[in-house]
């Protein structure tokens, strides 16, 4: 973080700075207005922003009753999302903390009418929409061991549970994350707050927007092997993290398309390892040896020589700015392209995002996800005379469908993007969707 | 592919600047090419160099050549016995200076390349960024051979550089990188005519740019060589002008490798030179030569481009949206022929880094009237939406039916061809057939031109624009030469963190270990994404390219 000293331009940091001196309809206004004014862009920084501001939220109000709190968080994420509605981990982290205080309640009443409600059809998205925030906490073993006891408490209820119980089980083979709130549920008291139920399950989304990018990366070795030729494309945190892991074992070429007009500073930055003078970027990232200094070839080409070098090219890694139900994705201008380039020569394309990038939204309307960005920035003010006459354009989004993606990494592991529906409804309820 | 409608006043109005000091004698030709070039300014402390770099060579020499010098600027009455020793003299001066230059490549670069774009020109946004450079990497080439006659240490420094240097060749690449791009006229042969030397710096500064342009301002530089040529005794000039153009040719290439148009170019014109009956009187062959010329470009070119945008205008119809990429000449006139018949459709143009050559597009468009939408290559899908037709223009129709044109003319005829929903959109091709050639092309690796890497690096202009133009920034061209030497001298170190810190992270990007640039200029559009060739022979698929190429060369 920069030095409390130097004035803190208006960003993620600043906000937080600022999310602890200020009343919280303060710290509301604050970050609608740093939203609309595009100063916090990054997927992450937002979700970071918004995770804080809810757990802001929740500590300032001072009640147990899950509706009030579920009414309280919908009305700031309505607020927070009608101020960029683009920016759809915004909605995500709300959609999570909504599930997270509806969990808690249904936990409370569960444990009130001894899981009179276990048929219903929602009991089957309960453990998991808390598995991956509690992933970290609690273990696989503590999970196995104590999941037979709450499928054997529900077995006599109903018979959907005997069929919806094991499958919930089955849907996620690969995650670590078994352990569920039932797993805890033996441990609560009776009437136990709801608001430090919540704000803990918070806590772990937060830890999870720090961890997720090396989460991610612990996948790299499966991915990459020895003197592959990678393409990517901006300057994606989380790419670079995931190449760095492989770079410490293996040895391979990275082409690096430079994004330009809306990224291409970054991404120069990124590749000759000078430090991004981005305080969006807070952290240690900036200050990682880059990927030449582990011995990594990168070769920087113009966004326009993508065809011609892609018939060399192994595999495509490319970032994202939010990922679809559908399992298409919204990423920066350029990726498109990129892709279809990729599919034309067959060449796998790789998508590494973090499960917070993952939106409940099915596109039915491409052009209301795009952003069109400054316009200056394709012609600048030098040729001033040629902008009055003619019309330029600059999107910052593209819209990749999922026929063009191979393969989504996330911290959960690696899937298909036919299988991302199912991801979401785990992490989403479904009266969550449209809040 | 930028500026074939100016290709007949480009390169009339360049070569003048040069044969108008040339002389009669090859050597005196030799010497003003060489001195013409530097600006003013750097005139006063070259002329020192030469007689420095001599003295240890040949004391005789040295002193003649003082002596000459100083004759030189003054007085030209001397005795016969005089003249002789001083062109003796001069002789020698000018075999150490050519010794001299040809060590130091880049010493006139940065002088040579001013002058080179000098006429107010499209592509002087980024001639002058082409010229620092050329500028600075002869200053710090310069500065190398220098230093290492002093001592020893730096000279291990320098031979590293040299070592880092051939690091920054992208291995798949590594064919095409062949010899550094001349960056001055200095070690050109004797033999080059001037208007030869000015446009070879003129292509190489992408001030003649685009195939057909190239062609065109190829041929009227020849036709100057040839009407300046005469048949020394002993040869016919079937057979000696063919060599001597060839000295032209390498010069030419050296510059910027030849585009398959001039080389088409240059096979008819060899054919027709070898055909010359030798009984025939100089005279009459060079103006039967001047005339084949004349009537290749406006047969192959000028006529042929007023075909195929009278052809290729009738396939745009009302309200259609026309996307194409960066800035082929062809295409330009196409549009604007469409235009005039009072057709109203819209334009998309997409253009690419580092050349930008859809801006001179996009604003002769505007300034006729058409209504134009701009977007670079990050662009593509959102321009292509709503397209209707896409006209490429072409560098080459290879024969196997693929398009080589400007690199990121591919993504653009993929875009159009795998729209979501099935609808495609028609990919047009305007290329004369003298783009045509017999070779074929799988990928755009094999067969491809590679530009300076430096191109791609950003500098900031609009920092002049509201900083003051502080001693810091006027010393902006200094670090970067000092990072290009910083391997043979440790004190750029911190003029070099300096640079850093308000230059483009790239800045010294060739003293970053592992940190390659790539610049290719064209990239190979596979023959399914062409839906149809328009040519002055006609509209045709892909596939008929090799036919059409065998018909125009046997006629």
């Amino acid at each position: 973080m920069p030095p409390p000293s130097a004035p803190l331009t208006p960003g993620l940091a600043s906000f937080l700075k600022s999310l602890k001196i200020n009343p919280i309809d303060t710290s509301i206004d604050n970050l609608i207005s740093l939203l609309k004014r595009r100063q916090i862009r990054h997927s992450r920084s937002c979700a970071t922003a918004t995770a804080y501001l809810l757990r802001s939220v929740i500590s300032a109000c001072r009640t147990s009753d899950a509706s009030k709190l579920i009414e309280r968080v919908q009305s700031v994420g309505r607020r927070l999302i009608a101020a960029q509605p683009r920016e759809m981990v915004v909605g995500n982290i709300v959609r999570r903390v909504l599930g997270l205080i509806r969990d808690e309640a249904e936990d409370d009443r569960d444990g009130d009418f001894s899981l009179s409600e276990a048929g219903s059809e929602s009991l089957p998205q309960t453990p998991r929409a808390g598995d991956d925030l509690s992933e970290s906490l609690y273990g696989r073993h503590d999970g196995s061991a104590s999941k037979p006891l709450s499928s054997l408490a529900a077995h006599p209820i109903s018979m959907f549970s005997l069929l919806s119980q094991p499958e919930s089980e089955n849907s996620l083979p690969g995650s670590p994350a078994s352990a569920s709130p039932s797993g805890r549920l033996p441990a609560h008291p009776q009437n136990k707050d709801i608001r430090a139920e919540v704000l803990d399950g918070i806590n772990e989304i937060i830890d999870e927007l720090g961890q997720v990018d090396d989460q991610i990366a612990a996948y790299a070795l499966d991915h990459i092997h020895s003197n592959e030729i990678i393409l990517t494309h901006t300057s994606s945190t989380t790419v670079q993290k995931f190449l760095l892991k492989a770079a410490a074992k293996r040895k391979f070429t990275v082409i690096h398309a430079e994004s330009y007009p809306n990224n291409h500073e970054a991404t120069h930055a990124t590749v000759s390892g000078t430090a991004p003078n981005d305080d969006e970027l807070l952290s240690t990232e900036s200050f990682q040896k880059p990927l030449i200094a582990h011995g990594i070839t990168v070769i920087l080409i113009p966004d326009s020589a993508v065809f011609a070098l892609m018939s060399r090219v192994n595999k495509v890694i490319l970032g994202t700015h939010s990922v679809l139900a559908n399992g298409g994705l919204v990423a920066s201008a350029g990726t498109r392209v990129i892709a279809r380039a990729a599919k034309v020569h067959q060449t796998p394309v790789v998508v590494v995002s973090g499960v917070y990038k993952l939106s409940p939204v099915y596109p039915f309307d491409f052009d209301s996800l795009i952003e069109y960005g400054d316009s200056s920035k394709v012609i600048g003010y030098e040729d001033g005379d040629l902008v009055e006459q003619i019309d330029v354009q600059n999107p910052l989004y593209d819209y990749v469908p999922a026929e063009l993606v191979d393969l989504y990494i996330t911290n959960l592991g690696g899937h298909a993007p036919s299988y991302l529906y199912r991801i979401v409804s785990d992490h989403y309820r479904k009266e969550d969707i449209n809040f | 592919m930028a500026n074939t409608a100016d290709p007949t006043l480009n390169p009339v109005s360049a070569p003048p600047a040069a044969p108008e000091s040339a002389s009669k004698k090859t050597n005196a030709q030799m010497e003003q090419s060489q001195s013409q070039p530097q600006p003013q300014g750097q005139k006063a402390p070259k002329p020192a160099k030469p007689a420095k770099q001599q003295q240890p060579a040949k004391d005789k020499n040295a002193a003649a050549a003082a002596a000459a010098s100083a004759d030189g600027a003054g007085s030209d009455k001397l005795s016969p016995a005089e003249l002789k020793k001083k062109a003796k003299a001069e002789k020698a001066a000018r075999r150490a200076r050519e010794r001299a230059d040809r060590e130091q490549t880049g010493a006139g670069g940065g002088g040579a390349a001013a002058s080179g774009q000098g006429p107010g020109t499209p592509a002087g946004k980024k001639g002058p960024d082409a010229g620092a450079a050329a500028a600075a990497s002869g200053k710090g080439q310069k500065g190398i051979p220098r230093r290492g006659s002093a001592q020893t240490v730096p000279q291990n420094g320098a031979a590293e550089a040299k070592k880092k240097q051939e690091d920054k060749k992208v291995a798949v690449f590594g064919h095409l990188y062949g010899q550094q791009r001349r960056t001055t006229v200095a070690g050109a042969g004797k033999e080059v005519h001037p208007a030869v030397l000015a446009l070879g710096l003129q292509m190489r500064d992408y001030v003649v740019c685009g195939s057909s342009a190239r062609c065109v301002a190829t041929l009227l530089a020849f036709k100057r060589v040839i009407e300046a040529y005469t048949t020394p005794m002993g040869t016919s000039l079937s057979r000696h002008l063919t060599t001597h153009l060839s000295h032209q040719i390498t010069y030419l290439s050296t510059c910027r490798p030849l585009s398959i148009s001039q080389g088409n170019a240059i096979r008819a014109l060899k054919l027709a030179i070898s055909s010359i009956d030798p009984s025939v009187p100089e005279a009459q062959a060079k103006s039967t030569l001047c005339e084949f010329i004349d009537t290749f470009i406006s047969e192959k070119i000028t006529v042929a481009d007023q075909v195929i945008a009278g052809s290729a205008a009738q396939k745009i119809k009302d309200g259609d949206v026309v996307v194409t990429f960066a800035g082929s000449s062809i295409v330009k006139q196409t549009l604007l022929t469409a235009f005039k018949q009072g057709k109203k459709f819209r334009v998309s143009i997409i253009d690419s880094r580092p050349l930008f050559e859809g801006k001179n597009l996009a604003r002769t468009l505007a300034n006729a009237g058409l209504e134009v939408q701009y977007s670079l290559i990050n662009g593509i899908s959102h321009a292509i939406k709503d397209a209707t037709k896409v006209f490429l223009g072409a560098h080459a129709m290879t024969s196997n039916g693929r398009l080589y044109s400007r690199v990121g003319t591919a993504l653009v005829a993929m875009s159009a061809k795998e729209r979501a929903g099935g609808v495609e959109i028609p990919v047009i091709v305007c290329c004369e057939t003298v783009k045509f050639t017999d070779r074929v092309a799988l990928d755009s690796i094999v067969v491809n031109e590679i530009a300076d890497a430096d191109e791609l690096v950003v500098t900031e202009a609009p920092h002049q624009l509201t900083d003051l133009p502080d001693p810091a920034a006027a010393a902006q061209p200094e670090p970067k030469k000092g990072g290009k030497t910083a391997a043979s001298n440790p004190s750029p170190a911190e003029s070099n963190t300096a640079s850093k810190k308000d230059g483009s992270p790239l800045t010294d990007w060739r003293d970053t270990p592992n940190l390659q640039l790539l610049n290719i200029m064209y990239d190979v559009t596979p023959a399914e994404y062409v839906d149809m060739v328009v040519t002055e022979m006609g509209s045709l698929p892909p596939s008929a390219v090799p036919i059409v190429h065998r018909m125009s060369t046997n006629l």
